[in-house]
C-alpha cells in the first residue's frame, strides 16, 4: 500500500490551470519594466530589490537540495553556509587570494555537508521520524552557529568582495557588479544543478534515492550516500549564498550573518514550491523586489511590517496554490 | 540497622544541623560583594547575537581592571569582574542580573549594556538597593528618572544631546541645508530625531524626507535610494553600525554625496573602515565624540596606556574599534568612584561617589569632563565634533556643551 | 481500557511527583526558585506544543508567538491598566484560545512543512507587531511590570502549570482527545469514523494556544518585563526541542523537556566548561546526540511507568510522510 500511496503521490496531475503562473509571472515582469522605464527611482529600487533578492536565492536553492533529497527543512543550512563563509576569510587571512581560497571553501563545505549528514542527521534518520530530523538540524543550527562563535569569536570582520566594486550607469540608475554577479551566480548554479540532476548518473541516482528509496536500492543505488551527498552539495550552495552575502555592503561577517537571510531563504523557498530550485530564485528574486517596492510606494507598510508582508505572499500563495508556485500538486492517498 | 550504622547516621545529622545552625547565625557579609581583598562587580552584555559588536566592551573593561588590579587595586581590593552574554534579550537579561545579586553576591551591576535590557532590572535593582551603574546606552533615562530610581546612573551622552549638536551644527553653518534623515523607526531613532529637531530649531524646516528602517532589515538601499531622489545635500544618518556602513557604501554607489552626520555608537574607526572596504567615500563625514583621539596622538602617554593595557590584558583587541576606547574609559570612572567610595566602600557611598563626580579621565577628550551632582546626573555632558579626513576621524571645533 | 492497577499506580505517582515539586523551593534559594519558575513556563508551553503537535499532529514552530500575545495580554493589562497579574491570566488564555482558532483556520489547508513554515512566519511576525504599535505595547523599549519574590513565581507557576495538566489529561482521556489522536494517526480513517476534522484541528489549535499564552503571561511576570525581543525565533524552536526531546505524545515528557532546555544550558553555563562560547556547541551536541538515542523521546524510556500517553508507542506521524515513520 506504501508503494501505491508513493506512485500516486508522485504522478503529477496536471491541472488545467498550469498557464497561470507562468502568465502571472509575465505580467510581473512587464510592469517591473514599465515602471522602471517611467521612473528612474522605480527602477533604483527594483534593481537594489534584485539584488537582494539574490542573496536570498543561493540560500533558497540549498534549502530546496536538501528538501528534494531527504524531505526535510534544513533549519542549519544558514548556519553552515556561514561557517563555510568563516572557513574562506580564514583561508584569505591566511594569506590566499580570494577565487583560490572561494574554490578550496567549496571543496571544504563539500566534505563538510557530506560528513556533517553522515554523522549528525544519519543517525538520527535511522531511526526516527522526519520531526526528529528537524528537530536535530535544530540542534546542528545551534551548534554550528555557536561553533562560530567559539572559534572566531563573536565581532564584525571584514569579509573582501570578489569584484572590485565597480557601478555601472544606465539612465541615472545605478548597478554595481557585484549585485549583477551575485543574480547571476544564484542563476548559474540552478542551471548546473538541473544539468547535474538531468545529465549526469550520480544525479539519476539522486533522484532516484529521493523519490523511490526502495526501488533505487533495488537497482544498487547506495541511497544513504546520496543523502549525505545532498548534504554536501547543499553546503556547496550555502558557501556560495554566505559569500556572496557577506561581499554586499548589508551584511557584515558575524556569527548571526545568515539569521535574516535564511527567514527570506525560506520564505521563497515555499513560494517557488519546496522541490523546484528554479521556483526559489523567482521567488527570491520576487521577495526582494516586492519589499522594496512595498517599503518605498505603500506607506502603510512601516519597516516593522516587511518582514511579515514577505510571509503574508507566501501564505498567499499557499492558500492559493498549496505546493506553491511551481511545486507539483500533491495527492494525498491513505 | 548496626550501631555502626546509627552512630554514622547521629553523626550526620549532626553535621546537618550544624551547618543548617552556623548558616543561619553566620552574619551576613557587611556589604555584599566586599570582603577584605576583593571587589565583586558584574555585568550583562550581548556577547553573541546581532549586537555581538559591542561584546568587546567588557573585555576592555575587565582588561583595565586587570591592570589596575596589577597595581595594587582599589584601597587595597582587587576588582573582580563578572559578566554574563544575555544576547540582548531581556528574558537572559533579568535571570542573568538576579545570578549576579544573588548568586554571585555583586557589590554593583556595572556597565550593563542596551536600553531594554537595562530597562528590564532596573525595577528589581532599585528595589534591592543594588547599584546599576555606568549604563552602556544614550538613553536619557538613567540622568533623567533618579528622582524614581536613585540606584542607576548612566556614563555616556545621551543620544539626544548628541544629535542637538549637529543640529546646531546644520543650523549655523549648513544655510543651504536640505536635510534628509534615516532613522531607526524606534525610541533609539527617535532619541536622535528629537534631540536634531531640537538643535536646528527654526531650520527644522529644512528636512525634506525622513526614512525610517527596521532592525531587522539589513539594507537599506531603499530608504536611501528615497532620500537621494528627494533632493536632500545633508544625511542625517541615525543608525545601528550594520546598516550605517550599508547606508554609507549604497549612497557612494548611487552617486549621492550629502554632507553626511553619523552618530557616534556607529562611527567606530572600525566601522568606518568597514564601509571604506566595501566601497563607501566617507571622506568629511561628520560625527562627534567625547574620547581621547588615540588614532591622532599615538605618542600621547593616554594612547600609550590604552594601547599597552589592550596589548597586556586584552590581546587580540582592535586599538581602533572605540567601543575598545569607551570600556576603558567606563572602567576608569567606576575606578575613580570607587576609590572616592572611601577605605570601606558601601553600595551607599558608591553612589554618592558616583553622583558628586569631578574629575578628569584621561581616556576622555581633553577639555571634556567626568561631573556629576545629586541632582545633575549626567557623567559626560560634552562632546566635539569630528570629521573623517585620510582615514581618521579628526575633532575640530570646540567643545559643545549640553545646557540644561 | 487500561488495568485499574496500574492507573491507581500512575495517580500515586503523579501525586508523589506534584508534592515534590510543591516542596523544593523551601530548599532553594531565591534565584533558583525564579529558575524553577521558569521551567513551569517551558512545562506549559511545552504541554501546549503537544496538544497540537504530539495528538493531532500538526507540526508548529510558532508557539512562541502565542505566547507573545499572553505575555503582551498580561503587560499591557498590569501596566496600562492596573490589572492584578493573576487576574490577566485568563484574558490571556481567551485571546490565545482566538489568535488559536484565527491560526488553525488557514492551517487546514496546509500540512507537514507547509503548515511548519506557516507558523515559524506567524512566531517572526508576531514581534514584528509588537513593534509596529508602541504606544500600545511600549514596542523596542517594552513595559515594565513590578517585581515578585522568587517563591511567589514558583509557586504561581508551578500552580498554573498543575491547573494546565489536569486540563490536558481531562481534555486527553475522553472523547477528544480520542479523536485528536485519530486525526493523528490518518486523517482520512478519523473523517471515515465520523470525527470532524476541521472542528478537532482547530480546538487543538486554539486550546493549545491557549496554554501557550498563559505560559508567556508567566514568563513575563518572571521577567517582570517584555518587548519583542523575549519572544523571539529562540524560544519558539526551544519549545519545539524541548517537546520532542521529552516526547511528544506524553505528558511526563513535557516535564521532562522542560527541565531539559530550560536546566541544561543552564548548568552548563554555571560550570564553564571551556568557556561560555562552548555552550551552544555543547547544547545542540545534546540535542543530536538524544534524537540519535532517543528518537521518541526520553519518556519513551519510561513508557512502562507511563500511563497517560496511552498511545506514547506509536511516534506521532505527520500527515504528510510518505513513507510512514520509520525506515528509509
Amino acid at each position: 500500500m506504501t508503494a501505491l500511496a508513493e506512485t500516486a503521490r508522485r504522478v503529477p496531475i496536471r491541472p488545467s490551470t498550469s498557464w497561470i503562473v507562468p502568465l502571472a509571472l509575465v505580467g510581473v515582469c512587464v510592469f517591473l519594466v514599465v515602471g522602471s522605464l517611467q521612473s528612474a527611482l522605480f527602477a533604483q529600487q527594483v534593481i537594489s530589490g534584485l539584488a537582494n533578492g539574490g542573496i536570498y536565492a543561493s540560500l533558497a536553492v540549498a534549502l530546496v537540495l536538501i528538501y528534494r533529497a531527504t524531505e526535510v527543512i534544513n533549519f542549519a543550512q544558514g548556519a553552515i553556509a556561514t561557517f563555510t563563509t568563516y572557513v574562506a576569510w580564514q583561508l584569505i587571512d591566511w594569506g590566499l587570494s580570494y577565487w583560490p581560497a572561494f574554490a578550496l571553501t567549496l571543496g571544504i563545505a563539500f566534505v563538510g555537508g557530506f560528513a556533517l549528514e553522515l554523522v549528525a542527521i544519519r543517525p538520527v534518520e535511522r531511526r526516527g521520524s522526519q520531526l526528529t530530523v528537524v528537530i536535530a538540524a535544530i540542534g546542528l543550527l545551534i551548534l554550528v552557529e555557536g561553533s562560530v562563535g567559539w572559534i572566531w569569536g563573536n565581532g564584525v570582520k571584514f569579509m573582501p568582495a570578489p569584484f572590485p566594486s565597480h557601478i555601472y550607469y544606465l539612465g541615472g540608475v545605478a548597478f554595481s557588479r557585484q549585485d549583477l554577479s551575485t543574480i547571476a551566480i544564484s542563476i548559474a548554479s540552478v542551471v548546473l544543478l538541473w544539468a547535474f540532476f538531468q545529465f549526469t548518473k550520480v544525479g539519476l541516482a539522486m533522484r532516484a534515492a529521493a523519490v523511490r528509496p526502495e526501488a533505487a536500492r533495488l537497482v544498487g543505488v547506495r541511497v544513504s550516500w546520496m543523502l549525505s551527498l545532498g548534504w554536501g552539495l547543499a553546503a556547496v550552495l550555502g558557501a556560495v549564498a554566505g559569500m556572496m552575502a557577506a561581499a554586499s555592503p548589508s551584511v557584515l561577517l558575524q556569527p548571526s550573518m545568515m539569521d535574516g537571510i535564511l527567514i527570506y531563504a525560506f520564505a521563497a523557498a515555499v513560494i517557488g514550491g519546496l522541490e523546484s530550485a528554479a521556483g526559489a530564485v523567482i521567488g527570491a528574486l520576487l521577495i526582494g523586489v516586492l519589499l522594496n517596492l512595498l517599503g518605498s510606494y505603500v506607506s502603510w507598510v512601516t519597516p516593522q511590517l516587511l518582514l511579515p508582508a514577505a510571509f503574508v505572499v507566501m501564505l498567499v500563495v499557499l492558500l492559493v496554490k498549496p505546493s506553491g508556485l511551481f511545486g507539483r500538486t500533491r495527492v494525498r492517498k491513505v | 540497622m548496626t550501631r555502626r550504622m546509627k552512630g554514622a547516621l547521629v553523626l550526620a545529622a549532626l553535621a546537618v544541623a550544624a551547618a543548617v545552625v552556623s548558616a543561619a547565625l553566620a552574619s551576613p557579609a557587611a556589604t555584599p560583594g566586599v570582603t577584605k581583598n576583593s571587589i565583586t562587580i558584574g555585568g550583562t552584555f550581548p556577547l553573541t547575537g546581532a549586537a555581538a559588536l559591542y561584546g568587546v566592551i567588557p573585555k576592555a573593561e575587565a582588561a583595565y581592571f586587570d591592570y589596575v588590579n596589577a597595581h595594587g587595586g582599589v584601597n587595597g581590593r582587587k576588582i573582580i569582574f563578572k559578566y554574563y552574554d544575555d544576547a540582548y534579550n531581556p528574558a537572559n537579561t533579568v535571570p542573568l542580573t538576579k545570578k549576579l545579586v544573588e548568586q554571585d553576591h555583586v557589590f554593583a551591576d556595572y556597565g550593563s549594556l542596551g536600553t531594554a535590557p537595562t530597562l528590564a532590572t532596573r525595577d528589581y535593582l532599585n528595589k534591592l538597593g543594588v547599584p546599576q551603574v555606568l549604563v552602556a546606552t544614550g538613553d536619557s533615562y538613567w540622568g533623567a528618572q533618579y528622582k524614581k530610581y536613585p540606584w542607576t546612573i548612566g556614563f555616556q551622552p545621551d543620544y539626544p544631546g548628541e544629535s542637538r549638536v549637529y543640529g546646531q551644527f546644520i543650523r549655523n553653518k549648513v544655510p543651504q541645508a536640505k536635510i534628509g534623515v534615516l532613522m531607526q523607526d524606534d525610541p533609539y531613532g527617535q532619541n536622535y530625531y528629537n534631540g536634531l529637531l531640537q538643535g536646528l530649531g527654526a531650520a527644522k524646516s529644512k528636512i525634506v524626507d525622513v526614512e525610517k528602517y527596521d532592525a531587522t532589515q539589513t539594507d537599506v538601499s531603499q530608504q536611501v535610494i528615497k532620500l537621494k531622489a528627494a533632493g536632500a545635500n545633508v544625511f542625517a544618518l541615525f543608525a545601528l553600525p550594520t546598516q550605517t556602513i550599508d547606508a554609507l557604501v549604497v549612497a557612494t554607489k548611487i552617486g549621492w554625496t550629502p554632507v553626511t552626520f553619523i552618530n557616534n555608537v556607529s562611527a567606530s574607526p572600525l566601522f568606518m573602515g568597514l564601509a571604506v572596504k566595501s566601497g563607501a567615500n566617507v571622506d568629511n563625514d561628520i560625527s562627534a565624540t567625547y574620547l581621547f583621539d588615540t588614532i591622532n596622538n599615538p605618542t600621547a602617554s593616554t594612547t600609550k596606556l590604552f594601547d599597552s593595557i589592550l596589548a597586556k590584558y586584552d590581546k587580540g583587541a582592535d586599538p581602533t574599534d572605540a567601543n575598545n576606547l569607551y570600556g576603558v574609559a567606563s572602567a576608569w570612572t567606576f575606578v575613580d568612584a570607587l576609590k572616592n567610595a572611601g577605605q570601606n566602600p558601601t553600595r551607599k557611598s558608591l553612589m554618592t561617589a558616583l553622583t558628586s563626580l569631578n574629575a578628569t579621565n584621561p581616556f576622555l577628550y581633553p577639555g571634556v569632563k567626568l561631573q556629576t551632582t545629586p541632582t545633575e546626573r549626567f557623567p559626560i555632558d560634552q562632546q566635539i565634533l569630528e570629521q573623517w579626513k585620510s582615514g581618521a576621524w579628526h575633532p575640530f571645533g570646540h567643545i559643545f556643551s549640553k545646557a540644561r | 481500557m487500561r488495568p485499574s492497577r496500574s492507573t491507581s499506580f500512575g495517580i500515586a505517582v503523579t501525586l508523589a511527583v506534584a508534592i515534590a515539586i510543591a516542596l523544593i523551593p523551601y530548599t532553594l534559594s531565591d534565584y533558583n526558585r525564579s529558575t524553577g519558575a521558569t521551567v513551569a513556563v517551558y512545562f506549559v508551553a511545552i504541554l501546549a506544543l503537544n496538544i497540537v503537535t504530539g495528538y493531532t499532529g500538526q507540526i508548529s514552530i510558532g508557539h512562541g508567538a502565542f505566547m507573545a500575545l499572553g505575555g503582551y495580554a498580561t503587560a499591557i493589562l498590569t501596566h496600562s491598566h492596573g490589572w492584578n497579574d493573576i487576574a490577566t491570566l485568563p484574558v490571556a488564555a481567551a485571546v490565545g484560545f482566538a489568535a488559536g482558532v484565527v491560526v488553525g483556520l488557514p492551517a487546514l489547508r496546509l500540512h507537514g512543512v507547509y503548515l511548519a513554515l506557516t507558523t515559524f512566519a506567524v512566531a517572526l511576525a508576531v514581534p514584528q507587531l509588537a513593534k509596529n504599535y508602541p504606544g500600545f505595547t511600549g514596542g523596542t523599549q517594552g513595559l515594565a511590570l513590578p517585581t515578585h519574590t522568587g517563591l511567589w513565581l514558583y509557586d504561581v507557576g508551578w500552580a498554573v502549570a498543575g491547573v494546565m495538566f489536569v486540563v490536558a489529561w481531562l481534555l486527553l482521556r475522553g472523547r477528544t482527545g480520542r479523536a485528536f489522536r485519530a486525526v493523528r494517526d490518518s486523517e482520512v480513517a478519523a473523517a471515515s469514523s465520523g470525527v470532524t476534522l476541521a472542528v478537532y484541528k482547530t480546538v487543538a489549535f486554539g486550546v493549545s494556544a491557549a496554554m501557550a499564552a498563559v505560559a508567556g503571561s508567566i514568563y513575563v511576570l518572571v521577567n517582570n518585563f517584555v518587548n519583542p525581543d523575549v519572544f523571539g525565533l529562540t524560544l519558539s524552536l526551544y519549545i519545539l526541542i524541548g517537546a520532542v526531546v521529552g516526547g511528544l505524545g506524553s505528558l511526563w515528557g513535557v516535564l521532562i523537556g522542560a527541565a531539559f532546555v530550560q536546566l541544561l544550558p543552564l548548568g552548563l553555563t554555571s560550570n564553564s566548561i571551556g568557556s561560555s562560547q562552548s555552550v551552544p556547541v555543547i547544547f545542540g551536541a545534546v540535542v543530536i546526540v538524544v534524537m540519535a538515542l532517543l528518537p521518541l523521546g526520553a519518556a519513551n524510556l519510561l513508557r512502562p511507568v507511563l500511563l497517560f500517553g496511552s498511545k506514547t508507542g506509536q511516534h506521532p506521524k505527520t500527515p504528510d510522510t510518505p513513507l510512514g515513520t520509520e525506515g528509509r
